[in-house]
């Protein structure tokens, strides 16, 4: 495998890895602020 | 037929939840803002996660997968140049944080407090008219990724995504931002994780060496270098590097997130996170449609080559998932899209014309109306136009016609004390030519003089647009600042507001 290949599947590598970890923490932590957001407005109403 | 007993149970199963939820957030929407920004009360992690879902669809699949398909592993560049794009915005809040601050509900109302209401008017027609044309390719990707990965005809699934497309406008229409975001939620946790099930299926038939082999073999260097690739150049990127900063900051769907959040730190922040995420969802696509590539070799129609690929390589049960992840890819893009340009059309063309003041229950209905009638188009383009370039290329321009001038009235507006109504003008006007020539004369570009033809080159044209609204902005306020002095906006201390 070429030098440049190498670099871009790395970089591929790295960037997939990025997105689904940070999905992962958002997910969780999205969950808090849905719940939040819902109280909130269920309380405006 | 790839899909089985297992697939449909997973799917409608998603579809019946969606719709439940969905319809089930009306009750929360209690006045105008509640409708079209959750009542300004979206936080970081929701803001991202609803973002996120937005701006993934199973077009930006399909158009990514085809770019993957004909370019080879040169067109990651694009991920890293998105990424930069949104890294800008999310650690300076370039335009979204000054448009959160004056509390805005669309773009185009930015126009009427900075220049006028006929600028307002004039920017929200382009809006409109740019969004929904980009929007109107939608539903042909759509239609095509579920024909090659579950294994239809292309009749049955003309009914299928009218389905779909019902089930977005009716809740839509009925819950606003409070339905797109809840709904946004929960498509973002089956999307992301459709992807990565995806992603280990194709890894576990295509390896890394049969990728760069292929690659190697088909493209030679222009399968890793963007500069020397014959689709892509300097223009294309210059065009990217600017467009990725533009477009990102002023598309009303994505924008309308921030204006949704609690706080402009909080949609900086949402900008910031969904940046951290954008080069791995553009590559992932892309490394699918390589995959196909590397696996059925060059001679597929490069739209249909990403979508056998997944159709071939995820089994069955698996493939209910993936299938119902990229349905709820494409149906928190539609949702968000529709709200978007449904709102800009009844607050921003609509309520001008009107010669009263239109109530807030009268907006709501209208902007209901118009998301009604948006959806019945993007089905009927949808069947019948064909493209002139490339969907990612297509996507791009019709992108521009809008954000060029966008950008201009906006970016300068906020930043440039000098920037009038006679700039503003010019910028959305010359914005929007280069990209109006291209999609018209695209039709025609066999009987078109040889001088001519560098009209319809898509790079050019969406590099000419952004250096063309520029300077519009720049040479008509600089030539009118007597006649047509600027209004400055007062900050929001001085108005006694808190932030």
């Amino acid at each position: 495998m070429s030098g440049s290949a190498l670099f871009w599947l790395i970089i591929f590598a790295v960037s997939a890895l990025v997105f689904f970890g940070t999905a992962s923490v958002i997910t969780v932590l999205g969950i808090r602020d849905l719940r939040d957001l819902l109280r909130k407005s269920e309380r405006k109403r | 037929m790839n899909f089985q007993i297992l697939d449909w149970i997973i799917l409608l199963l998603y579809l019946s939840l969606s719709v439940f939820f969905g319809i089930r957030a009306k009750r929360y929407v209690e006045n105008m803002e509640g409708y079209f920004v959750a009542g300004r009360r979206v936080k970081v992690a929701l803001g991202s996660a609803t973002l996120i879902a937005t701006e993934i669809g199973v077009v930006t699949f399909m158009y990514f997968g085809e770019l993957g398909y004909v370019t080879g592993l040169s067109c990651f560049v694009l991920g890293l140049i998105g990424f930069f794009g949104y890294f800008v915005i999310g650690k300076t809040g370039f335009v979204v944080s000054g448009l959160r601050r004056l509390k805005v509900i669309t773009i185009p109302e930015f126009y009427e407090k900075r220049y006028s209401k006929n600028v307002r008017l004039l920017g929200g027609i382009l809006l409109f008219l740019g969004g929904v044309l980009n929007m109107g390719v939608f539903l042909k990707m759509d239609g095509i990724f579920l024909t090659e990965t579950m294994g239809f005809g292309p009749e049955v699934l003309s009914v299928v995504m009218t389905i779909m497309l019902l089930i977005v406008i009716s809740y839509t229409v009925l819950g606003g931002m409070f339905s797109v975001v809840i709904t946004d939620f929960m498509q973002f946790v089956v999307l992301a994780f459709g992807m990565l099930v995806a992603t280990l299926f194709v890894l576990s038939r295509v390896s890394f060496i049969d990728i760069g082999t292929a690659v190697t073999q088909q493209f030679g260097e222009s399968g890793y270098n963007p500069v020397v690739n014959p689709r892509f150049g300097w223009s294309f990127l210059v065009w990217m590097m600017i467009g990725s900063i533009a477009i990102s900051a002023l598309n009303q769907p994505a924008v309308s997130k921030s204006f949704a959040s609690e706080s402009p730190e909080v949609g900086r922040k949402v900008f910031l996170y969904t940046g951290i995420t954008l080069a791995g969802r553009y590559m992932i696509p892309m490394f699918w449609g390589v995959a196909a590539l590397a696996m059925f070799g060059p001679s597929l129609n490069p739209t249909t080559a990403m979508p056998r690929l997944l159709g071939a390589v995820v089994p069955s049960g698996f493939l209910g998932l993936m299938v119902a992840g990229m349905l709820a890819a494409s149906m928190s893009t539609y949702s968000a899209y529709l709200l978007a340009w449904s709102s800009v059309a009844a607050r921003d063309i609509i309520s001008p014309l009107s010669s009263k003041e239109l109530s807030e229950k009268i907006t709501i209905r209208l902007s209901r109306i118009i998301s009604t009638l948006i959806g019945i188009f993007i089905l009927v383009f949808g069947l019948y136009y064909e493209l002139p370039a490339t969907a990612f290329q297509y996507i791009a321009i019709t992108g521009a016609m809008y954000a060029a001038g966008a950008f201009g009235c906006v970016a300068f507006g906020l930043y440039w004390k000098r920037a009038n109504v006679v700039g503003a003008y010019a910028s959305l006007v010359l914005g929007a030519v280069a990209p109006l020539a291209f999609l018209i004369l695209a039709q025609f570009q066999e009987s078109l003089p040889p001088s001519a033809r560098v009209l319809v080159d898509v790079n050019v044209s969406g590099f000419l647009s952004f250096a063309l609204a520029t300077l519009g902005m720049i040479v008509g306020s600089l030539a009118s600042q007597r006649s047509h002095p600027p209004i400055l906006l007062l900050p929001d201390s001085e108005k006694g507001e808190s932030p």
